[in-house]
């Protein structure tokens, strides 16, 4: 899993990491029990402030997406969401509608955004398998 | 809820070098655990300011606090708590690295020797090799070796990087974020002064510009990379006139235009789109950027 910060996204530091580690989490780069990078090498890697580091790892740990294990650091647990389907359904429609918004914008019609997101399904469950198999070997 | 007392409290500083005034009414505040960022350029009052935390001068005006502490008055309970990397190192040349760690150690009650090995091997420092035989480079390393053992609450860095090469800069950071901020997480508070904004910015919590001694722009970092953005937008006629006085910044070019906007953003995006623009692309200023455009408006 490598992490990149981009300071020109105008999302927070700490934010851009709990994304990148939950589409790491999504795509297969980093599997359930696989341990995440300690806070200080990351922090060091990226040059960021450590205490930022430490911050998206609690944050995906309220989430559910993490677990830290005393003395021995954080880990990725199995897909078990700590919130409520209704709640997850909401924040996922959160999402849906600023991309429906940016669609109209951006002049993409009905069919074909939704034949994009089928693509874009596809492409993270080819990831997945590509990393599936690298496992394999 | 009680606010827990500040790492370093200025109010209303003035000082003036005979007829040249270098601070004028500045204020600011350091939450213990943050690293607070001073930018300024050249000459504008930076290195005054952290010359009056470590009563290196007097304040003519206002008041200054370090940990509730008066450094006029408390200079050596200020300076036990304290660690100072100034922008022209100096070390008695006669002296060995080894030697000069051991003199600069006498002055501390607390000094990490692990601490100290780990980054002289990492630095690749010779111990035995003389002090004025060092590089800029390696003085700054081993001013910063010294600036981290005695493992105090505050560390105070006045333009630290300034003269030194891109890998000697980066390990200086690397460090900084690593062997100082780890050892005592979420209470180690770093000051640092710098015009090279850009390698600071991922370490920065919380800046002040300040410019002429006066303050421009105090700010979180997150905050400001997300009001201050940068829109970009062609159209397929020369853009319409529109009313853009929300922006800080227009430049017209052709067809195109691009602002710079300080929270107005979303307003004029939306401005812009009924405009039907061919493209229409946002992105966030960095803090270079941001200081770039605060000093010119």
């Amino acid at each position: 899993m490598i992490l990149q910060i981009n300071f020109k996204s105008g999302m927070p530091i700490y934010l851009q990491l709990v994304d990148q580690i939950k589409a790491a989490a999504a795509s297969g780069a980093l599997r359930p029990g696989e341990a995440l990078p300690s806070i200080r090498p990351l922090a060091e890697e990226l040059r960021v402030n450590r205490n930022t580091v430490a911050k998206a790892y609690s944050e995906l740990e309220s989430l559910g997406v993490i677990q830290t294990l005393p003395g021995r650091g954080c880990f990725l647990k199995e897909n078990h969401s700590a919130l409520r389907k209704e709640v997850r359904r909401k924040l996922l429609t959160e999402e849906i509608d600023q991309a429906i918004v940016q669609a109209h914008h951006l002049q993409v019609p009905r069919a074909e955004f939704l034949q994009l997101i089928h693509e874009r399904m596809e492409a993270l469950d080819d990831k997945r398998r590509a990393h599936d198999e690298q496992k394999g070997d | 809820m009680s606010t827990p007392t500040p790492a370093i409290q200025i109010e209303n500083l003035a000082y003036a070098y005979g007829r040249a005034e270098a601070v004028h009414d500045l204020s600011l505040t350091v939450a213990p655990g943050r690293c607070y960022g001073l930018f300024g350029r050249n000459g504008a009052g930076k290195t005054t300011t952290m010359k009056c935390l470590l009563n290196l001068l007097r304040p003519q005006r206002g008041r200054v606090r370090v940990f509730g502490l008066e450094p006029a008055r408390q200079e050596v309970e200020v300076k036990r708590r304290l660690a100072y990397v100034p922008d022209q190192v100096a070390f008695y040349p006669w002296m060995s690295v080894r030697e000069t760690l051991d003199y600069l150690a006498s002055f501390r009650e607390h000094w990490n020797r692990k601490t100290e090995q780990e980054l002289l091997g990492r630095f690749r420092l010779d111990p035995l090799q003389l002090t004025g035989n060092l590089s800029k480079g390696q003085r700054t390393q081993v001013a910063l070796i010294a600036a981290i053992c005695p493992e105090t609450d505050l560390l105070v860095l006045d333009e630290p990087t300034s003269g030194l090469d891109p890998i000697v800069r980066r390990e200086f950071i690397e460090t900084v974020i690593g062997a100082y901020q780890e050892g005592n997480p979420g209470n180690r508070t770093i000051l640092v002064s710098t015009h090279l904004i850009t390698e600071f910015e991922g370490l920065i919590d919380e800046f002040t510009i300040i410019d002429r001694g006066r303050v421009v722009l105090t700010q979180e970092s997150d905050q400001a990379r997300e009001r201050y953005q940068k829109i970009h937008a062609r159209f397929a006629q020369s853009p319409p006139e529109l009313d853009l006085k929300a922006a800080l910044h227009v430049r017209r070019e052709g067809r195109e235009l691009e602002l710079i906007a300080n929270g107005a953003g979303p307003e004029l995006l939306e401005r812009l789109r009924q405009h039907n623009p061919e493209t229409l692309t946002t992105e966030a200023l960095t803090l270079e950027e941001i200081f770039v455009a605060a000093l010119k408006s």
